[in-house]
Formats: structure tokens, sequence, C-alpha cells
């Protein structure tokens, strides 16, 4: 079957980096939430370091750096290439709200282009929530330096926002993984790792896609 | 991946940084205009012949409006744990930290001499117990006062976890966390803990504790000189201070004509005597926010990293589409 190239490897490892980092720092952010001790995770076998503050902010930190450095070099990279394709437009919101009702069966598919318009607006739901965290969590790290006082105020909101974020984040990271579980978006999970999709499927799901001829394989 | 002089400039700066910035100290001190206090155990006798130290009995009476009242009704285990923290019924305890009992003293022989020694929270120059606070409703003001908010602090307890001193205490049954409980098991109460009596600062008044010391023994005034009159203290006891540095540096110093080292092993020594496992110990605590400060700084170095790596790979590629 002829494939098509759909994610060259800096994509896909920025994808997995962020992804990755993502995880460790779901679950250390959550470990800073004196949860562990409480709910008895620290009593699954293997995980009773869980409850120690000091581990999970160490993986805490050591994931941010990662997660960080990786949203920035995405941000840089594809703005330097100008690859704006993912970014939302004009009219991406009717079409997605047209897209999810395809999906239950109760309207026509659009027709898309590499990204659909409800990829574009998920994606900027989940880049926003992550340039949130990115950036309270940068403030949040400044303040642990030494003794550095500031508006306890201004601390208060960006605490209160990197935690709530933090929890909207894991609700748009699950969402973002169930998907994957719908047949007609399987196709794709290949893709995330050799970075190729069938071109049928391609030609089905994003038919206004112009695929250059260098990138069929 | 072919090297060339921008991509080798590129890289090697992002390596310098990766070796070099984690290594920089970053630090602030507190203003010299923030207040500090000074607490003299030369002095201190712990109020000998009264029937409770005056520091604490003040600090109780006055601050009684502050204390939780929670009501039976509200007084449900954390669930999944078949447990809750309630000091209400146990308010006559005075020689441990409760949410009833924010100041109290400790007596010990050390040297064949009684030393009494008053312990309340410190109010840190890094707090960990404020910077960890995941809903940042404790509080370190630039006044010095670390103190609580206690109408929006739902009891997790973490910043008793991480205080070297456990000084916060919590208390079930009152809070923001009894409009949900009932539905959702999530927080545990309030913390509790001395707030350097910050509204009676605010208007130019001496903390309670301060206030009622008989031996004068308490002091407080701007941090430069109370850090001045107890390396001074120090100086003519020959003695030492405490809270200078212990857990990164602290606004309550601690001046004795005997060792911290020596009160300490007797402290221990006492609780293992009294068979009591914790202890409100006189060590020399690191700050845990100072044990991992280079991967907080490498952690806002990230994004230089990744801007780096784009310019350098975007620019790659750019020449090899060309």
């Amino acid at each position: 079957m002829q494939k098509v190239h759909r994610h060259p490897g800096i994509v896909r490892l920025s994808h997995w980096l962020v992804a990755c980092s993502g995880i460790l720092l779901l679950f250390s952010g959550f470990g800073q939430m004196p949860m562990y001790k409480r709910y008895n995770i620290i009593k699954i076998p293997g995980l009773s370091w869980s409850g120690d503050f000091e581990i999970t902010l160490l993986i805490h930190y050591l994931a941010a750096v990662v997660f960080t450095a990786a949203i920035a070099f995405h941000l840089v990279y594809h703005f330097r290439r100008k690859e704006f394709g993912i970014v939302p437009r004009k009219g991406d919101l009717r079409e997605s709200v047209q897209g999810f009702l395809a999906m239950a069966g109760l309207a026509s598919e659009p027709q898309h282009e590499k990204f659909q318009a409800k990829q574009r607006v998920i994606y900027a739901i989940i880049g926003s929530a992550s340039l949130l965290l990115v950036i309270t969590g940068l403030v949040k790290s400044y303040k642990n330096l030494g003794a550095i006082v500031l508006d306890p105020m201004l601390l208060q909101l960006i605490a209160f926002t990197h935690t709530i974020v933090g929890v909207l984040f894991m609700m748009l990271f699950i969402a973002h993984v169930a998907a994957l579980l719908l047949k007609s978006h399987r196709p794709l999970i290949p893709s995330m790792f050799s970075g190729k999709v069938d071109s049928d499927y391609a030609r089905q799901h994003h038919p206004n896609w112009h695929i250059d001829e260098k990138h069929k394989r | 991946m072919k090297v060339n002089r921008r991509t080798f400039i590129t890289g090697g700066a992002a390596a310098g940084a990766l070796t070099f910035l984690p290594t920089v100290p970053v630090e602030a001190a507190p203003s010299d205009s923030s207040y500090a206090t000074l607490i003299d155990l030369g002095k201190c006798d712990g109020c000998a012949g009264q029937p409770a130290p005056l520091c604490a009995a003040s600090c109780r009476e006055g601050r009684k409006d502050s204390f939780p009242e929670p009501p039976k009704s509200q007084l449900r285990d954390y669930w999944p744990q078949k447990k809750h923290e309630d000091w209400s019924t146990k308010r006559h305890l005075h020689d441990r930290f409760t949410p009833y009992n924010w100041i109290f003293v400790q007596q010990v022989e050390v040297e064949g001499r009684t030393i009494s020694i008053p312990r309340r929270c410190m109010h840190c120059d890094n707090p960990p117990c404020t910077k960890l606070c995941p809903f940042g409703v404790n509080h370190k003001t630039a006044e010095g006062p670390v103190y609580i908010d206690e109408s929006l602090c739902f009891g997790g307890a973490k910043c008793r976890t991480v205080c070297p001193w456990s000084v916060p205490q919590r208390q079930a049954g009152v809070g923001i966390y009894t409009l949900w409980q009932k539905y959702l098991p999530v927080g545990g109460g309030v913390m509790f803990k001395c707030d350097l009596c910050r509204d009676r600062l605010k208007k130019d008044e001496t903390p309670l504790c301060i206030e009622a010391c008989p031996k004068n023994a308490m002091q407080i005034g701007k941090r430069q000189e109370m850090y001045t009159r107890a390396r001074e203290l120090r100086e003519k006891y020959d003695g030492d201070i405490y809270g200078m540095d212990e857990n990164g540096g602290t606004s309550t110093l601690y001046v004795s004509p005997v060792s911290f080292e020596k009160i300490d092993q007797a402290l221990a020594e006492q609780a293992q005597e009294g068979k009591r496992k914790k202890i409100v110990r006189m060590n020399k605590p690191e700050n845990m926010l100072d044990k991992q400060k280079s991967w907080a700084y490498l952690t806002m170095i990230s994004p230089l990293l990744g801007i780096a790596a784009a310019i350098g790979l975007s620019w790659k590629t750019e020449k090899e589409d060309e």
C-alpha cells in the first residue's frame, strides 16, 4: 500500500518529548498536591517513593526542562520555517462542530487539508494550556531560587492557575489519547511512530491536502 | 549531522549554558527593614513558678478568636483513611504545636543548667511551606511574617511535611473544604500556626508573646538590627546562634550560652526517655528548595535551549532544502 509522509522526524521527536515529559509532569505534579499518601498510592508496590515531595519535585523540574525546551523548539522551529498549517483560522470552530457531528454520523465529513479544523482547534486549546503551564511554572521555579519575596497575591494567582490548568491539561491529554481509540482515527497511530499514513486514508480524510510528490513513498 | 560553524556555535552555547548556568548562585535576601526576632535563651526561664509560660498563655488568650471551632457534624474521616485530625478536644496540650497552641516552651537539661526554649514558627526567608503550597494560600510577606490564609486553605498538610519543625498543624471540620467534603473527599481542614501577630505589627504593636515576656527574653525589630544584636550576644555568652542559616535562613534568631548541637542532643535524649516519637528539634535542616536550586535554574533556561536548537536545526534544514 502506498504511504504518504505526514510527520517529519523532528516533529515526531518533539511530539514524543512533550508527551513523555507531560506524563511525568502530570504524575509528579499530582504528587506535589499531597494526594499519594492520602489516597494510598504509596502503598502500591514500587510507588512508595511517590509520597516524597523532594523526589516528585526533582522529577517535576527535570521533566519541565524537556517539556519547556520542546515547546520553545516547536514554536520557533515552525515559525522560522513558516509552517502554520495547524494554526486555527477563521471558520474552524463551525467546521469543528461539523467534524464532531460527522464522527457521530450526524453530518457529512468536511473537506480537510493536512490538518482538520477540529485538530487545529484542539491544538490551540492544548497549546494554550501548555503555554500557561510553562509561564506559570517558570515563575514558580524563579521564586524557588532563594529568599525571593514576590507579591503573595500574584503568587497565589500563579499557583492556582498552574494547578487548575494542570488538571485541565490532564483531561485534554486523556481526551487526546481516547480519540485514538475511535476507529476512524486508528490509522493515524502508526504515523506517530513511522511518520507515514496510508495514501488511501489521506485521500479519504484529507482530500484538500496537497501532497508533494516527494512526500509519497 | 554535518557540523558547521553556525551549528557548532549554537550547540556550544547550549552546552555551555547547561554546564555553567546551573552553578550560578541566585540569592536574594529579605529586606533589611523587614522584621526579625531575637530569643535570648540566657534569659528565658520558662516562667518558673507560673502555671504556664506567659508567652504561650498570652498567645492562647489573645489569639483565641483565630482558633478553629469545628461543628461535630463536619468532623469526618479523610476517605479512604480511617482517621481525621481533631485537636479541638485536646486544647489543653501545651507541649507541642497544635491548631490551638502556636507557641510552647521546651525545657532540657544541658551541662547542668535548665535551658528553656520558646518554640514557634521561624518565619523562614525561603519557606518551603509557602513556596510549595499547591494553591498558593500560604504567604511570605515582605515584612517577614509567614501566614496561612485560613479562608482558602483546605488542609492538605503538605506545609507541615516540608517544614523541618512541623509547625503548621491541621484541624479537621473547618474551612472551605466543608463545602464539598460530603460529596468529594478532597481536603482535610485548615492549617494553623503563628503569624507573628501580623495584624498587630501593621499597627506598630508588638506580638503578644514578646509583649508578655517578663524577662525581656524576646525582642522584635528590624532585621539588620536583630542580626547585629544576636551576634553581639553570642560574643557576650561565647555561645551559639540558631536560625541564621538553618533551613536557608530565618527571621527568628535564638542565642544560647550553650551550643545548639548539645541542646538538640538533649532534646533527642529527652524524647527517647519519654518515649515520644516526634520532637521539635534544634538540628541543622537544609532547605529542600535550596538543595534543588540548580534544577530550578535549569528549568528557567530551558526555553533558551529549545530556541537555540530550533534556530540551529531550522537553519540546517533550510540549507538542505536549498
